[in-house]
């Protein structure tokens, strides 16, 4: 079984799904039953966020929605419609483990799903709420709270570090972000010739994970083999992402179970929590530590902004005179700017929505390429429209919810007292303790990775 | 006296790519008091639309209540639970007692008896059980659903959500008007030809 799945027998051939794929992975005639190329699928779920056709209840034609629950590794009892366009489920795999007293279970939640997780509970769109997160996990019965918030404080040292390297040498120019696994999947399949410019660096969830079954066991004393380490995500990708061979060097699997934000919602329907009744309760630290920089990672811009904030201080050793870097936001699938950090005139370029990479990659290919750095992520608004989001029940919905989620990450930024990847305590507290130095050797082979050609000949 | 022929929603098959959007839509507004918000996870009861998508080798589109004139679902009823408000046929669902008159007497099939919810539970039938292993069991009430143009709404949910614009809202006087113009204008032009012959 595949991640992104097409069920036959709901499928009714509109092939909306083909139309937002972004790597034409969707194959089949109109009208009829759609199929996914597994090799081209980039794993993004948008065809899982489009797909209206449903099993209704009163089909007695096709398979038990019982059965189909099964089949989906959704919890049974779920009470929502099944869609023919689908992402296998790891939420029954980890309701089991849940009440396994031997695993010590470790979570962490990425940024964008504090800002939708609440819709599924009727709240409005964009509803911020991490506390109420951390404290339905903590019900859940999970022995640390952790954040990928953290990871990406953490990410953004690592990655800020290699792109100062890069610029001083010139060498891989231009550096390609590597957070969303979507796009590093696609660049390995169909661009294998530009993965020298893609960041060496984990994404965030990866880099936590590592850093869980590390420094995270050693400060709680517990053997790492026994750690279940689980992310909450919005993205259907993320699975892929923990599955690849080559994480796994705290030396066990960094990831183990990856959820997206619907399936913590079963989960917390499925346990009787009264998620919007919950008192709100902290992330556990150090690990759940994070910056303004670390929550913007979730909307589109959002790793770039970050990475400025911290790369103009490290490189100029000043503040930097505006914090909210408004130009680098917004929706375009292609934005650009030119930024002054001291002597450096440093031409950054943001991607959303992955179809618009492929002009920069090719004018790369030209020669013609003079940014230094490039923010990718596959989704058309960032994570906050992630394949693994709430899913809405009326297309006229899609903009406004995307738009509310992002000003919420927003929102949280600027209400948050420490705002810059570099300033977050626990991560100088990591870098003293454990790590001593970004690109360090610690660092290089804890947070760092590499990638291979998918490109079938 | 008058003469405003009520409205109704139809589909053009041309233009139908049978994507269930407005069925979904359709379930979507008229649940609010099942705790129906706007995301697929805060559904809890069944899928009930008022419109059907249908799908046979030839043709996709959906159908749905023509809001008929002299309405013979309302007609057929037999407790006075379909009445005409607004120029619109709507189903009174407290007082339907699931006779299925109107699905026989509706030439369309634009009306299903389904399960009626509220607050997203099954609402139970007041005076009849039935007997099981267990001894005599609740059944649940099932009332008749069509459409009713999302009178609650004052725009039709199917129409505006549909990524094709596939649907319209007919207004049968307008048509008959535009219908007049562009027979006269047609046939203005055929004379206008026959002259310069």
């Amino acid at each position: 079984m595949s991640i992104i799945n097409i069920d036959k027998e709901l499928c009714t051939g509109c092939r909306r799904c083909a139309n937002v794929c972004p790597v034409g992975a969707i194959k089949g005639e109109q009208g009829k039953v759609q199929t996914i190329d597994e090799h081209k699928c980039v794993v993004c779920g948008q065809c899982v966020q489009i797909c209206s056709s449903y099993a209704s209840q009163f089909d007695t034609e096709i398979t038990s929605i019982d059965l189909k629950l099964k089949e989906r590794g959704m919890l049974e009892g779920t009470k929502e419609p099944l869609f023919a366009a689908y992402n296998m489920g790891q939420v029954d795999l980890l309701k089991k483990y849940l009440s396994d007293d031997n695993k010590y279970k470790i979570v962490q939640c990425a940024p964008a799903v504090r800002v939708a997780l609440a819709e599924e509970f009727g709240m409005e769109f964009g509803k911020l709420t991490p506390g109420k997160m951390a404290s339905a996990l903590k019900k859940l019965n999970f022995d640390r709270v952790y954040d990928t918030n953290f990871a990406a404080d953490l990410t953004i040292m690592e990655e800020g570090s290699e792109l100062i390297k890069r610029v001083t040498e010139g060498k891989n120019l231009p550096m390609f972000t590597s957070c969303c696994p979507a796009w590093v999947k696609f660049a390995e399949t169909e661009y294998p010739e530009i993965l020298n410019h893609l960041s060496s660096c984990k994404s965030p969830q990866q880099m936590a994970g590592t850093i869980f079954k590390t420094y995270g066991a050693e400060i709680d004393n517990i053997d790492p083999s026994t750690i279940l380490s689980v992310a909450v995500m919005p993205c259907t990708c993320k699975q892929f992402e923990c599955d690849r061979e080559e994480i796994n060097s705290s030396g066990y699997k960094d990831v183990d179970i990856v959820i997206t934000t619907r399936e913590l919602a079963y989960l917390i329907k499925d346990m009787g929590i009264d998620f919007i009744n919950i008192d709100d309760e902290e992330f556990d630290k150090p690990l759940g530590e994070y910056s303004g920089a670390g929550t913007i990672f979730g909307s589109t811009g959002g790793v770039m902004e970050a990475a400025l904030r911290t790369g103009y201080e490290l490189i100029t050793k000043k503040s930097i005179p505006n914090i909210d870097l408004k130009f680098v936001r917004g929706g375009q699938g292609l934005r650009t700017a030119t930024v002054e950090v001291g002597d450096l005139n440093l031409n950054i370029a943001i991607v959303s929505g992955l179809k618009n990479v492929i002009p920069v990659i090719e004018s790369i290919k030209e020669g013609k390429c003079d940014f230094h750095f490039i923010e990718v992520m596959t989704c058309p608004e960032g994570c906050v429209s992630g394949g693994g989001q709430p899913k809405l029940l009326i297309e006229e919905h899609r903009d406004v919810a995307y738009k509310k989620r992002k000003e919420s990450i927003y929102d949280h930024d600027s209400n948050l007292k420490i705002r810059k990847s570099h300033e977050n305590p626990a991560i100088k507290k990591l870098y003293d303790e454990f790590l001593k130095e970004p690109l360090g050797h610690k660092s290089h082979h804890l947070l760092h990775t590499n990638y291979v050609s998918r490109k079938e000949i | 006296m008058n003469n405003n022929l009520n409205s109704f929603v139809v589909a053009d098959s041309s233009k139908c790519i049978g994507c269930k959007a407005c069925e979904i839509a359709c379930f979507a507004v008229h649940n609010k008091n099942n705790n129906v918000g706007c995301t697929v996870g805060t559904v809890e009861t069944a899928v009930i639309p008022r419109l059907y998508l249908v799908k046979t080798p030839s043709v996709t589109m959906p159908i749905q209540c023509r809001q008929c004139e002299d309405a013979p679902c309302a007609k057929s009823c037999s407790v006075g639970a379909i009445r005409q408000i607004d120029n619109t046929i709507v189903v009174d669902q407290k007082k339907c007692i699931g006779c299925k008159n109107c699905i026989m007497a509706c030439p369309f099939g634009a009306i299903d008896l389904l399960p009626q919810y509220d607050n997203g539970k099954e609402v139970v039938q007041f005076n009849l059980k039935e007997e099981s292993h267990n001894g005599l069991e609740e059944i649940v009430k099932s009332t008749a659903y069509k459409c009713d143009l999302c009178i609650d709404n004052g725009e039709q949910a199917c129409i505006k959500t549909c990524p094709n614009n596939a649907l319209r809202l007919v207004k049968p006087l307008d048509e008959k008007k535009y219908k007049n113009k562009k027979a006269a204008q047609a046939l203005m032009n055929t004379t206008k030809n026959y002259k310069q012959l």
